[in-house]
């Protein structure tokens, strides 16, 4: 399984040579292993650097092992250094001649020269061999304390190789606490930062089973230790400074006051010439402010500048990450970009993901006053010899035009495009002059005209071809030759590939066909007819089903087929709400660069920055967390440490709210929307809710289909007073319950007792949860250990959309409740605290 | 955190393979990452940050070598690619260059460099000040020194002291007989203009670059006439926040050598030094070219090494251009350069010909873009002015020199 023998497979018959050239290096390094004789370390230094380029090159050199090791007893740095090379690299697949190094390297760490103590220890612990470790326990101990903090950074950075070696080896030897002790009173900043790194991904492997671990991980986010970090942020290195500013994001300060005083402390690291310093700074700045609308604002308007400074110095892989981020704050605030609209003009030689993500904040930022400018730039494009961008540019002109009011300039510019006589132009000019039409009706006068002059047979594009069609259907009246060009098309019906085109042949001949009954006639026979023996099967459909209801009544097909169109005024958007702000929320990390929440690119065991587990070590955090003890999503304790969701009960959440356990309707899980809700979130297994269906809409649309179902029994608990039902399928995502306990005042705050029978059920959490389930009260979160447990509860009154929020702690030992209710609607919390109350009094009652 | 970083020629070979922590990555992932890149056609194009099956993957091509980085967990992303740039960076400082040869060459170093810039997958140490004082460089002094001394080894013996001192970009304690210090202002010129001659967008990124040879630990400061021009501006570690939020002066302490002490942004420039007009007008499967360039706007200064480029339309058969002055090439991959040098005092230059359409096109409707080059040196077109530059714990008056220089950066014409 290990790397280097599979590529010495794969490589051996293709470079025969390798073997004997392999032999012969071991031999000659035999010879001068043992030589005292000058010049010997030069002969040594060229036989190594053939090693290792071979090693790099792929070729197996792990046969020499036993010849490096006997070698590498010199006082020449660059041997060592090469032989440390050497032995990193197979110590791991061959572990017992590792413990051949282990001499010379624990030799290496008591020499008196600080770099070569360093990179001993360093090359100690890097070997990774699980039944080494006792040999690294001595060493690094003397080297956390070493003199010179060369070693100590190496020494800190080695106890976190030990851990992931073998968890338990480092826990005993007590190496957590000596760096908590080393973080906090070391002199060198880059011991302190490696200090940080190393402790947080330790107990934050550890808290899982150890409450000591999840403790010390809650005090590194204490303000103290965040003070501390914060206050020495300049003496750090560039690259500690964004592990400090990450840290900072994960602290919660306590007033506004707070805020200011890190936001102020802060300000210049956003003038850092470093881009990644500079973006952690913006992520901290943006989070701190989330809750203070109008001071959000003036970060955005304070980090814009050091943004797109970043965008037009540096290299283009930078721009384009931070591009990608930029991207993201115009999406959520394009106004405040509205003026800085030239930034984002293409320049020619740009590679075109990044005319792409341009070309979209272009789009975004677009308003009355700068509209004709960015159109204007944006047909330049249509020009361009890059056919992907223009096309992207035309369909951006579109956009903007179904956003403005004042359309006027754009549909013109709209018609050149038609009139540009080149192939892609017209296909997705006509695409968006169709989108047009049917929102603003008014231009059909102007665009019919140009519309008219294009022959169907330039336009091949199945997407275009269709659009054609469908306006030659919709404006067969003020078109002449309308019917006879769809007769034409009809004639080809057999050439023509596309289902979408012929489907929309079908309703423009039906739609022409009542305009102008005679001259149609015939092409809507052939249509028909044609349309019968479609192999298609929707093609077939609908041909069917015209032809029925023509048979059936000719009024009623014009009603059916053609009735007057109102214009649409909104197109659905393709990218929700909710989903930016998961991506918002995750600023600063890859999610920004793919724009998709990390729950959709990353596998769970790989969400954290820990939680991967070492294939050879005995570490599996993968397996626990999956195992389901409560691991921390990290995004949601980046935003608030009080929230603790564990993977496994989001999926819980999920499960039943889909089930809909107290539902009785069957009908109602035979109905599409259902199936379609439950498709969704299949989709998003990974996702702790349900987005965008709610049972209510697919409701209403049951009803209008008028199937008559029967009415769905109300889910209400025995005790629930007659004012107050509960929706029991209600959802809510975690970041919009957040979203909401933030900003909704406290509307009711009390104690309960539970009953003891309830304290002795309330051995996990889960139980409670399932309890609470069956009264419609769902759970979003919950943590802790008996006896203090923590749960997020919330819930939806029946027949609107009002939420009510939960936190509730439950102390087993006292057998009190502490209950805190936020509502949307203020005046029914004191009916749903007694929902509350009565249904967490039945809890553990048979 | 990083896992791994390798360095991959321009023909996708495997020139280097760091593994950064316990988890190995199987360098199959290189032919998957190069089998993207040749599908995309021009490898450059690829995205910096792209995902693979098994892996987060950042890249950055230089010289033709590509980093790149591979990670399975969630980092920022520009943490990755500001790093993976720095490695370029020292390695080709390191190196006197970029390319195959000299990185094979010198793996030793590269390995060296890499184990001191990265640690178990988080960077450290990125400042070349300290890691030349860890490593030695590869250059033919210290080659001719090993050979002298016999002493071999190109590791310094001392650990570098700044890795403690409360200054970490400075060496130590340099010692110069001749204390020097040099300020340039380096400015690009960004410019888009339209078809009608519209100046769409122009503005101004510079640096001051500082090369210091100073002995001891100077402290200096330096102050521009109309620091107000200034848009956004980002700074060496090295320069004190609080002198600049008051007065806009820079207050700092330099590292030793040659290094980027601000970068700046103007915008909103009104004119550029300037013009390059295209005319081209299409009839009946032809196409006639005319480009004027001129000066529009005298910086002072003599304007050289004005080029003019463009990527001809791929509709175009063939083409035939001359020109009054300079000298007109068309490359293989279609591109077209004309080189102009100075603008003579006695004509305008202009370059004209005809390009003959594919059959069956009347009309040109892709129309190129012009690129434009040049260089002025000794002013800063931004307006920028270096007021004074005073110098502190100095033992005997230093040497100070300024420059200023401006090129264009992205200038293009469009027609």
């Amino acid at each position: 399984m290990a790397p280097p023998a599979q590529s010495h497979r794969s490589s051996s018959p293709s470079q025969p040579s390798g073997k004997g050239e392999v032999s012969d290096l071991k031999s000659q390094l035999r010879q001068l292993a043992g030589s005292r004789a000058p010049g010997v370390d030069d002969s040594k230094r060229d036989l190594f650097k053939k090693v290792i380029s071979y090693m790099t090159i792929g070729i197996d050199v792990s046969a020499v092992f036993g010849e490096m090791v006997m070698c590498s007893a010199t006082s020449d740095i660059v041997l060592k250094k090469m032989c440390y090379l050497y032995v990193g690299n197979y110590a791991k697949v061959n572990p017992d001649l590792a413990l051949l190094t282990i001499n010379f390297l624990q030799r290496d760490c008591k020499d008196a020269d600080p770099m070569i103590r360093g990179l001993a220890l360093r090359s100690l612990c890097s070997l990774r061999v699980a039944n080494l470790v006792e040999y690294l326990v001595g060493p690094l101990g003397s080297g956390l304390k070493d003199n010179s903090s060369y070693v100590r950074i190496v020494a800190v950075m080695g106890v976190l190789k030990l851990y992931h070696i073998s968890a338990s080896t480092c826990v005993d030897a007590d190496f957590p606490q000596t760096l908590k002790h080393l973080m906090l009173n070391d002199s060198d900043t880059q011991v302190v930062a490696n200090c940080l790194t190393a402790l947080q991904e330790i107990w934050s492997a550890e808290a899982s089973t150890s409450e000591e671990a999840s403790r010390e991980r809650e005090a590194l986010l204490s303000k103290p230790v965040v003070y501390y970090f914060l206050n020495r942020i300049r003496e750090f290195s560039e690259w500690a400074q964004c592990l400090v500013l990450d840290l900072a994001a994960k602290y919660v300060p306590s007033d506004n006051n707070e805020i200011f005083d890190i936001m102020n402390l802060l300000e210049d690291r956003l003038q850092h010439a470093n881009g990644a310093v500079v973006l952690a700074t913006i992520k901290l700045f943006l989070q701190l402010t989330l809750s203070m609308a109008d001071v959000h604002q003036q970060v955005y308007e304070r980090i814009k500048a050091p943004l797109l400074t970043l965008v037009s110095s540096g290299s283009p892989e930078q721009s384009y990450a931070v591009l990608s981020h930029l991207h993201l704050l115009v999406m959520r605030a394009p106004y405040i970009f509205s003026s800085d609209y030239k930034h984002f003009y293409c320049q020619y030689n740009e590679p075109s993901y990044v005319k792409k993500l341009k070309l979209e904040m272009l789009t975004a930022v677009a308003n009355e006053s700068n509209t004709y400018e960015i159109v204007t730039e944006l047909c330049e494009y249509a020009a361009n010899v890059d056919i992907p961008i223009a096309r992207e540019s035309i369909r951006a002109v579109g956009k903007i035009a179904l956003q403005q009011y004042d359309v006027n300039a754009i549909v013109d510019r709209l018609l050149q495009f038609l009139e540009m006589e080149k192939d892609y132009v017209t296909a997705e000019a006509l695409v968006l002059v169709k989108d047009l039409l049917r929102k603003y009706p008014q231009w059909s006068q102007d665009c019919i005209a140009v519309v008219g002059n294009i022959s169907s047979k330039n336009v091949q594009e199945p997407k275009a071809k269709a659009a054609l069609i469908w306006m030659l259907g919709e404006y067969s009246q003020e078109m002449h030759d309308a019917p006879y060009i769809l007769e034409s098309l009809i004639e080809n019906w057999d050439e023509e590939h596309s289902a979408e085109v012929r489907l929309h042949l079908l309703t423009a001949v039906m739609k022409c066909f009542f305009k102008r009954p005679p001259e149609t006639q015939n092409a809507l026979g052939a249509a028909l007819a044609a349309g019968l023996a479609d192999f298609h099967q929707d093609v077939h459909d609908r041909a069917l089903f015209y032809y029925r209801v023509l048979q059936h009544n000719v009024s009623v097909a014009e009603r059916v087929v053609n009735p007057p169109k109102q214009a649409v005024s909104v197109f659905a958007d393709t990218q929700s709400s909710e989903i930016k702000d998961r991506i918002f929320d995750e600023f600063n990390s890859l999610s920004v660069v793919y724009q998709k929440p990390s729950y959709m690119f990353t596998d769970k065991e790989h969400r954290g920055p820990f939680e991967f587990s070492d294939e050879l070590g005995n570490l599996s955090i993968g397996a626990e967390s999956a195992a389901g003890t409560v691991v921390p999503a990290h995004r949601v304790e980046a935003n608030d440490k009080d929230l603790l969701l564990s993977t496994s009960e989001k999926e819980e959440i999920r499960g039943p709210s889909n089930n809909g356990s107290a539902y009785s309707a069957p009908s109602y899980d035979g109905s599409a929307i259902s199936a379609a809700s439950q498709a969704l979130s299949e989709l998003t297994i990974l996702n702790p809710s349900v987005p965008g269906l709610t049972p209510q809409s697919s409701l209403a649309i049951d009803d209008l289909l008028g199937l008559g179902l029967p009415e769905i029994p109300s889910p209400a608990p025995a005790p629930s007073p007659p004012l107050l039902k509960l929706n029991s399928k209600a959802v809510l995502d975690p970041g919009t319950f957040q979203q909401k306990w933030r900003q909704l005042p406290i509307s009711l705050s009390q104690e309960y007792s539970v009953s003891p029978q309830g304290v002795a059920a309330l051995t996990t959490s889960e139980a409670l949860l399932r309890h609470m389930q069956g009264h419609s009260i769902h759970c979003i979160a919950s943590g802790g250990q008996s006896p203090n447990f923590k749960f997020f509860f919330f819930a939806q009154k029946a027949e609107e959309l009002s939420t009510f929020l939960v936190e509730c702690i439950i102390n087993t030992s006292s057998a009190k409740a502490q209950i805190k209710i936020k509502a949307d609607d203020q005046s029914a919390s004191q009916a749903f605290s007694a929902l509350f109350q009565s249904a967490l009094s039945k809890f553990g009652v048979p | 955190m990083l896992q791994c970083i390798f360095l991959l020629s321009d023909s996708g070979e495997v020139m280097l393979e760091k593994q950064l922590t316990g988890h190995r990555v199987d360098r199959s992932i290189c032919d998957w990452f190069w089998g993207q890149a040749i599908s995309q056609g021009d490898s450059f194009k690829l995205q910096p940050v792209i995902a693979s099956s098994t892996h987060y993957l950042f890249q950055v091509v230089r010289e033709g070598i590509t980093f790149l980085a591979c990670t399975q967990v969630e980092m920022p992303p520009l943490m990755a690619i500001e790093f993976l740039c720095r490695v370029a960076d020292v390695l080709s400082d390191y190196l006197g260059g970029l390319n195959e040869d000299v990185i094979k060459d010198n793996f030793v170093i590269v390995y060296e460099l890499l184990d001191e810039m990265i640690d178990n997958g988080f960077p450290l140490t990125t400042e070349p000040n300290i890691l030349r004082e860890m490593i030695a460089q590869p250059n033919i002094v210290s080659k001719m020194l090993s050979v002298v001394t016999g002493n071999s080894s190109n590791v310094s013996e001392t650990l570098p002291g700044a890795t403690a001192s409360c200054v970490p970009w400075r060496t130590s304690d340099p010692k110069y007989a001749n204390n020097e210090v040099y300020v340039d202002l380096v400015e690009e010129m960004d410019a888009t203009i339209n078809r009608d001659g519209a100046l769409v967008k122009c503005e101004i990124y510079g640096e001051v670059q500082v090369n210091s040879h100073l002995s001891g630990l100077p402290d200096l400061t330096l102050s521009f006439a109309n620091p107000s021009i200034l848009d956004d501006v980002r700074f060496h570690p090295c320069v004190r926040f609080r002198p600049w939020e008051s007065h806009q002066i820079l207050s700092f302490v330099p590292p030793d050598g040659q290094f980027k002490l601000m970068s700046y942004r103007v915008k909103k420039l009104k004119s550029t030094p300037i013009y390059v007009k295209p005319q081209l007008t299409s009839d009946a499967g032809t196409c006639r070219v005319n480009v004027m360039v001129g000066i529009r706007n005298d910086p002072g200064k003599t304007i050289d090494s004005i080029t003019v480029q463009f990527k001809l339309p791929p509709c175009i058969l063939s083409a035939d251009l001359t020109s009054n002055h300079g000298t007109v090439n068309i490359l293989t991959n279609k591109t077209c350069s004309w080189s102009i040098g100075r603008i003579p005092k006695d004509k305008a230059p202009s370059m004209s010909g005809t390009f003959v359409l594919e059959t069956g096109l009347e009309r040109l409707h892709v129309f190129p873009t012009f690129q434009v080059s040049f260089r002025i040196m000794g002013v800063a077109l931004s307006g920028l002015q270096i007021d004074k530059l005073d110098l502190k714990n100095l033992p005997n008056r230093p040497y100070k020199g300024f420059r200023a220089l401006t090129r264009a950066g992205e200038f293009e014409v469009r027609s």
